[in-house]
């Protein structure tokens, strides 16, 4: 378990970083992603379920949702959303 | 120069690592005093508030009053983005994602409504509360308007009954706080209400109510949000 958890922390940092050296926003917000359901998962060894349910649902969930929700109006006419065709 | 920059910034960064770890590891532990809060609460919060899940019972009892802030707080945040982006031209839509999308979310978003109904209901027994419950209803406006389109979101939840449902949860919230002051107590007092045993659906008094309405309130309120964003994303017009 000990094990697990270090692997978990050094995956943590490891995307923490990705998440800040991509100049693309989408593949940030992806990892940012990945960060929170990691997080998730440490919370739950250190036996806090309740902040790992916020952790996953508003982390993972909707952070992700609005961020690409302003990502798609802040860039003009390159919407993540099917264009009308 | 940049490169300058960068090396001052790691070592600022950790110069801070380092006296967050001198710091962290230089707090007491919490068993050490005997008479500390933890205590207190391990040992008497299954009697003084009859709920199971002891950080409801700290949240939505003890300290009530500073989940009051935060739903206020989050009352701010929706007035301030829809002060700041909601247009008259609301109804503005796309046709949503392909046919068998909509058809595995027609079938899967009853189940996350009833989990995030389940979530709320038994945050005195079970890991959740009211806040995280909310944030999974609220994000069924979020599916509507991706998977869907606006348009389907605007018909079947319109805005209306989202501030209909934002407000209701705080009056509830309030009007309980205010309840315990004309029942004999302080603000935001355990009413002791409606007990049926510890461990049942239906105790801890009046905590399950504070939760339904904080679920309310969280969950109508991030729907206000998202979709007050979303509000100019697609360029079509649609006319209801």
């Amino acid at each position: 378990m000990i094990i697990l958890k270090y692997l978990l922390i050094i995956f943590l940092i490891a995307t923490a970083y990705l998440a800040i050296s991509f100049k693309e926003e989408l593949i940030s917000i992806i990892f940012l992603s990945i960060f929170s359901i990691t997080l998730t998962t440490l919370y739950l060894i250190h036996n806090a379920p309740d902040v790992a349910l916020a952790e996953a649902v508003i982390g993972a969930g909707l952070n992700t949702a609005i961020f690409m929700t302003v990502i798609s109006q802040v860039r003009e006419g390159k919407s993540i959303f099917r264009e009308d065709d | 120069m940049s490169k300058a920059k960068n090396i001052f910034k790691i070592i600022i960064l950790s110069l801070l690592g380092i006296t967050l770890l001198v710091h962290f590891n230089k707090l007491p532990l919490q068993f050490e005093y005997a008479n500390s809060i933890y205590h207190h609460i391990t040992n008497n919060a299954v009697k003084e508030t009859g709920s199971l899940n002891f950080v409801t019972a700290i949240l939505y009892d003890y300290r009530a009053y500073d989940s009051l802030g935060e739903s206020t707080i989050i009352f701010g945040a929706v007035s301030g983005i829809v002060l700041l982006l909601s247009r008259k031209t609301l109804p503005v839509s796309s046709h949503g994602l392909s046919f068998i999308v909509k058809r595995t979310f027609g079938m899967l978003t009853p189940f996350i409504f009833l989990f995030g109904i389940y979530i709320i209901s038994h945050g005195h027994l079970s890991p959740g509360g009211g806040f995280q419950g909310g944030v999974i209803l609220g994000s069924i406006s979020i599916i509507f308007s991706i998977v869907y389109g606006s348009e389907f979101d605007y018909k079947r939840y319109s805005p209306t009954t989202k501030t209909l449902l934002e407000t209701s949860g705080a009056l509830l919230f309030i009007g309980l706080g205010l309840l315990g002051i004309v029942m004999g107590g302080n603000f935001l007092v355990n009413l002791k209400i409606l007990n049926s045993g510890v461990g049942s659906l239906i105790s801890a008094g009046s905590i399950p109510f504070i939760n339904i309405g904080i679920g309310f309130k969280i969950g109508a309120g991030l729907a206000i949000i998202f979709y007050s964003m979303i509000q100019k994303t697609f360029k079509e017009e649609v006319n209801l």
